[in-house]
């Protein structure tokens, strides 16, 4: 109950969503570049696959040379040659 | 982000590499810790390079210890690490402080004046005035008081119009306006008469106060009264006025020249010998030791002050001396060039003088022969007005 009011709230302020809850943000500038804020903690992480937990559910990129750059408490950088994206839900969301 | 690098590179940074098989966890913790961590980069499985700053490289090596990494320091970059290295060189520490000192110190003081007169016109003696006004070369700029140096010496002087002193840098610069000397202005209510202040024939008076003293067609001399300040009536008796009038008269301007037949006249043959010194404040530093070559030469001084950037400037300055060589040619006129020449600079002379060219009436050229020379008179006949309000003293 709780959550769908906030979620209400905000669509009617149109606050962007990123900032009051948890939802997070991809921003991919071209194709070596991205940058995911309200991130939660990396999974796994190799120089061709990176899994990153998020709170709604995981990202994995794959590709090669990957490397973190600018790691702070809720925005993370990965830069390389980005191949792929997968989203995996998480199931108790909806 | 560029602010981020410099930043990190003043605070300073250690790039790190961690060996272990819990690597996504030490990265988890460390940023659950709020630990900043940058350029992560994986290598060969197990090897993982990453930046942190030297605050929070303990925390992370509690950390390594909790997830059984290991750690080594790669790289120590930034400038507390630079400090420490030069930590040992004292002697060039202490200089460096020395020399940013100095440059300090040595821009509170005044190390150029700078005099800049409007319309180039020259002012005589206007920098022995300054210094004893206060301005000195060496001067601590805030003991220069401006305003109490502007006051004393436009108290000082009357052929200033304006001054202004504006301190840049170690630069005065001094900015000066001459001004035109004025006649004594008499007041109107005051009695005067007026006087001539040239020699000459009177040519036209009209007097429309006062009664003239002069008439057409006299002489008069320097001084001589014109139209004098009172005005006689048969039954008023005499009574004084402020004089007013124009009077008309024909002026004589004559010069005269000797033009030898043989003069000697230096002229330069080209050759040129460049000399170098440096002058601190006031003390000369020669680059040369043997006196010029030339027996005969003109010598042109040019002299750089040092500056740093713009208007620093330092009391050093770099002295070039040009020596030209001069070479004695001996020119002989015949009785006409000397003529024609005597004539011509005259004239040119006689035309600077004299303001209204219109008013030339006539031109009159003698020349008298001489066993070596010739001499030239050349005299012009003006129309001027003359004529300057004298007071009348009782």
């Amino acid at each position: 109950m709780k959550k769908k009011n906030i979620r209400k709230i905000d669509e009617i302020l149109e606050l962007p969503k990123e900032v009051c809850s948890n939802v997070p943000k991809i921003i991919i500038t071209g194709f070596d570049e991205m940058i995911i804020e309200n991130f939660k903690g990396i999974l796994e992480y190799e120089e061709f696959f990176v899994k990153i937990n998020t709170y709604i559910g995981v990202i994995n990129v794959n590709g090669y040379g990957l490397r973190l750059e600018n790691m702070t408490d809720d925005d993370i950088k990965v830069k390389g040659k980005i191949e792929s994206l997968e989203i995996e839900r998480m199931l108790d969301e909806d | 982000m560029f602010i981020k690098i410099i930043l990190s590179y003043l605070l300073g940074y250690l790039r790190l590499s961690i060996e272990g098989y819990y690597i996504e966890r030490f990265i988890n913790i460390c940023k659950n810790n709020k630990i900043i961590i940058w350029n992560l980069k994986r290598d060969k499985d197990i090897h993982l390079y990453l930046n942190v700053r030297i605050s929070e490289f303990k925390e992370i090596c509690d950390i390594a210890k909790k997830t059984r990494c290991k750690i080594k320091i790669k790289n120590k970059k930034g400038i507390p690490f630079l400090l420490h290295k030069y930590k040992k060189r004292k002697i060039f520490a202490v200089f460096l402080i020395l020399v940013v000192c100095s440059i300090g110190l040595s821009s509170n003081f005044v190390w150029n004046v700078d005099i800049r007169e409007e319309n180039n016109q020259k002012i005589e003696n206007i920098i022995q005035d300054l210094e004893s006004a206060g301005l000195k070369i060496g001067m601590l700029k805030s003991n220069i008081n401006t305003k109490e140096i502007i006051n004393k010496i436009r108290f000082q002087r009357n052929d200033i119009a304006w001054i202004g002193i504006e301190l840049k840098g170690t630069n005065a610069i001094v900015k000066l306006v001459k001004s035109d000397k004025k006649p004594d202005i008499i007041d109107e209510n005051e009695y005067c008469s007026i006087i001539s202040d040239k020699a000459g024939v009177v040519t036209k008076i009209n007097a429309q106060t006062g009664t003239a003293n002069v008439k057409v067609g006299d002489t008069i001399k320097e001084g001589d009264v014109l139209i004098n300040g009172w005005m006689e009536g048969k039954f008023t008796g005499i009574r004084y006025v402020h004089a007013k009038g124009e009077i008309e008269a024909k002026v004589w301007y004559t010069k005269h020249k000797k033009i030898s037949y043989h003069t000697t006249q230096a002229k330069e043959t080209g050759n040129k010998e460049n000399k170098y010194g440096i002058k601190i404040n006031n003390f000369e530093i020669n680059f040369y030791k043997k006196l010029s070559k030339f027996k005969i030469y003109d010598t042109i001084e040019t002299e750089n002050k040092f500056k740093l950037f713009s208007d620093f400037y330092l009391p050093i300055s770099f002295i070039k001396k040009m020596n030209k060589e001069l070479e004695e040619v001996q020119e002989d006129y015949t009785l006409e060039e000397a003529k024609t020449i005597g004539i011509e600079e005259l004239q040119e002379e006689l035309e600077k003088e004299i303001e209204n060219k219109n008013n030339i009436v006539n031109k009159n050229i003698n020349t008298y022969e001489q066993e070596d020379g010739i001499d030239v008179y050349v005299t012009y006949e003006v129309l001027e007005n003359i004529g300057t309000n004298e007071k009348i003293v009782f």
